[in-house]
């Protein structure tokens, strides 16, 4: 009785680890890959050269004491954190809109996915035909309200507002899908216990609602800032970095750096500092998503 | 009826020329091989494989073509060349990017095929391309190095060609009264004055992505008549020219001209938004390759068919003397093929000239290399049909002053990607000077 009880916990134990098997060797991959990296950052590794020495800090340093890095760090942070933080709030008002019983909010809620199913290189082209200033549809636009030739990803000071615009056009309704999802979870009873007590609508808004929502806010947020501060994509489809150094955020320098350069070594360090600004922002969002919702329960 | 005549002409002479080559030399050699042969979608490919199944024949060699979209292929070639892999045998490849390939030993070097007479057949004369394109593609290298020599290895086979040169399309200029300008200044009024006489039309186009592909045209070809160079001095000497007074001089009439001619767009164009203006008539004039114009001309290709025309780069106010930059499309040997024989046999066959011949009266590959086609009355006489203007007569006056006005170097990219960035900014309004010397100090950085 006991040794079939001893053989069932052994079979467990090796179903078990056969079923983890398949997650344990992905993520030793990404370990292995990241650390592999990790390395290439600290040699001066580059295409076409057979040798590889090793530099210790020698990219890191050289990286620290340029002017334009640090300028690719604050472009990399205005980004992400700009287009979130209008996601964040946009999100907030169409789910909000999503949570009433309206004409309106039964139209717009199968419509609202599309922009997040499209493959983020095919929504920067779009957008760069839309935003050429000379032929795209934006200017013709534009024009009916007397602005003409706006520079849109044409002009370094006009491209920041214009890629930011792309992502809060791709991302909102992803922060609007999971704020509803938290508006839903709200007892009915206890916005009727505060309407009871006399709240009006803005205050059960921002007294009850936002309150409770928040834990989501700040969830979708965490997972749109990783995002955003590794954003590639949309940003090579359009700017390309530009122009100047404009919108060259970590993730097109490390590119360039790395395939246009050909300096391997170096790109991969620019890779680890954007890791370690991710890592940093997500520890925080992390650390307020907790305190939110302790808060909240 | 004349094209007719000089197609069954070509033909004829093609048959007994491929008879004779059959004949004089062991075209069999390598039968029963099968060799990958990789390039760009590009007329320049469509011009070889048009006439594959003859190569096949006369060698009994399979030739495999693997064509990539132009962003992927050159991305592919890096990572199949760094490797080592023995798939691609051969490979379309330009001079610039072979500088970083080759101190690794990535492409194999040509002289013992091309100077052995049991490989190359008698009739190939490779003194026949273009003296420009043959010294662009003739150095020796070092670790990390390329050294500059005219006699040294040679790395590829031209297989066709772009130069710089101003296109315009007559219609416009004519309706307008505008001349084609001859030097930069100039080309600066030209744009005030078709943006006066008709606001609609974009007066000129060039590449202003953030690579050094938007160098390669304009830029580089305009600022060697003013005397700048990418690099200058040699040895302990070695240093940037970008910086000069002449630098200064001549960025400061560039932007000035881009401010004045260019659509807003500028920063985001590339070719495909340039040869797009020019071949839609949204834009008046162009500087880039020259085979875009022409492409553009073959009757029925675009609605600009016959109405482009070609005039030399401009140049600096007081130079009479232009210069045009070159790309080199062109053919090498991966050097971790295993078939490098039937890859030889392969290039030769397609960089013949036969095959240059063809594939320029098919109007594909332009501009051919080699200096025979140009004297050959079949091209002669395509070539000079009213629908391609002067492209003839200007390839002609352009052709002797041809060269690659960049400074051959292991990592040339570094500079050149530089270049294209400050160039941007200067555009958006950075000081010349100030942004000039700062791009200078980037390049010192990367040289110690």
């Amino acid at each position: 009785m006991m040794r079939e009880g001893v053989n069932r916990g052994r079979s467990g134990r090796t179903f078990l680890l056969i079923s983890l098997l398949p997650a344990i060797l992905i993520l030793g991959g990404f370990i292995l890959l990241f650390f592999w990296g990790f390395y290439q950052s600290l040699t001066d590794m580059r295409f076409g050269r057979a040798r590889v020495d090793f530099e210790g800090l020698g990219n890191y340093a050289r990286l620290f004491d340029r002017g334009r890095f640090w300028d690719s760090i604050s472009t990399t942070t205005i980004y992400a954190f700009t287009a979130v933080a209008c996601e964040a709030v946009l999100g907030l008002a169409i789910a909000k809109l999503f949570n009433t019983r309206t004409l309106l909010a039964k139209w717009c809620r199968p419509v609202i996915l599309l922009p997040l199913v499209l493959p983020p290189l095919s929504v920067a082209l779009m957008w760069t035909t839309m935003m050429n200033p000379e032929t795209g549809v934006l200017n013709y636009f534009l024009s009916f309200i007397g602005i003409n030739n706006f520079g849109w990803i044409s002009k370094a000071d006009t491209a920041m507002f214009a890629v930011v615009f792309i992502d809060v056009w791709t991302f909102t309704p992803f922060f609007a899908l999971i704020i509803f999802a938290g508006l839903r979870g709200i007892s009915p009873e206890i916005i009727e216990a505060g309407r009871m007590n006399g709240a009006k609508a803005w205050g059960l808004f921002f007294r009850i609602e936002l309150p409770m929502v928040l834990p989501y806010i700040i969830l979708a947020a965490l997972f749109r800032l990783i995002d955003s501060l590794n954003q590639f994509d949309i940003i090579f489809g359009t700017t390309q970095g530009g122009p100047g150094n404009a919108t060259n955020v970590l993730s097109i320098s490390a590119y360039f750096t790395a395939f246009q350069n050909l300096q391997f070594g170096r790109g991969a360090a620019i890779m680890i500092v954007n890791w370690f600004v991710v890592l940093v922002s997500a520890l925080v969002m992390v650390k307020l998503w907790r305190y939110t919702r302790k808060r909240v329960s | 009826m004349k094209r007719h005549t000089v197609a069954l002409a070509l033909a004829a002479g093609v048959l007994a020329t491929t008879n004779v080559l059959a004949e004089d030399f062991d075209w069999r050699k390598y039968e029963g091989t099968e060799i990958t042969w990789a390039y760009d979608i590009h007329p320049y490919a469509d011009a070889v494989v048009a006439y594959m199944d003859e190569f096949e024949e006369l060698t009994g060699i399979k030739v495999k073509p693997e064509l990539y979209p132009d962003d992927t292929y050159w991305g592919k070639l890096n990572i199949q060349l760094s490797s080592g892999s023995p798939d691609w045998d051969v490979v379309g490849i330009g001079v610039q990017p072979a500088w970083d390939v080759t101190p690794a030993g990535q492409l194999t070097p040509l002289k013992a095929f091309i100077e052995d007479p049991s490989m190359t057949n008698p009739e190939y004369d490779y003194e026949d391309f273009f003296p420009a394109l043959r010294r662009a593609w003739t150095w020796n290298v070092e670790e990390e190095k390329i050294i500059d020599t005219p006699d040294g290895e040679i790395w590829a086979i031209p297989h066709a060609f772009e130069n710089v040169q101003l296109m315009y399309r007559t219609d416009i200029l004519h309706r307008l009264g505008v001349e084609p300008p001859g030097t930069l200044p100039e080309l600066t009024a030209a744009c005030m004055q078709i943006t006066k006489a008709d606001p609609s039309i974009t007066p000129m186009a060039v590449r202003g992505v953030r690579f050094w592909s938007s160098i390669h045209t304009a830029p580089i070809s305009i600022a060697r008549s003013y005397g700048v160079s990418d690099f200058v001095g040699s040895g302990e000497d070695f240093d940037t020219g970008l910086d000069s007074a002449d630098s200064i001089r001549f960025h400061k009439d560039y932007v000035e001209m881009i401010q004045a001619c260019a659509p807003d767009s500028w920063a985001n164009d590339n070719w495909y938004q340039v040869v797009d203006g020019l071949s839609s008539g949204k834009t008046a004039m162009a500087m880039d390759a020259n085979m875009f114009g022409f492409w553009n001309n073959i009757k029925g290709a675009s609605e600009a068919s016959g109405k482009i025309a070609f005039a030399p780069p401009v140049t600096a106010p007081d130079s009479a003397e232009f210069a045009s930059n070159i790309f080199i499309w062109s053919l090498a040997i991966n050097s971790a093929s295993e078939k490098k024989g039937a890859a030889w046999y392969f290039m030769q066959w397609a960089t013949s000239k036969e095959m240059n011949v063809r594939g320029a009266t098919d109007g594909k590959l332009v501009n051919p290399p080699r200096a025979s086609t140009w004297e050959d009355q079949a091209w002669v006489d395509y070539a000079k049909q009213p629908e391609f203007n002067n492209f003839y007569d200007t390839f002609n006056t352009v052709q002797p002053k041809i060269a690659l006005l960049f400074t051959p170097r292991y990592g040339f990219g570094i500079a050149m990607n530089a270049w294209a960035v400050a160039m941007q900014d200067m555009v958006g309004g950075a000081d010349v000077q100030e942004r000039l010397s700062e791009l200078a100090d980037d390049i010192r950085e990367e040289l110690e």
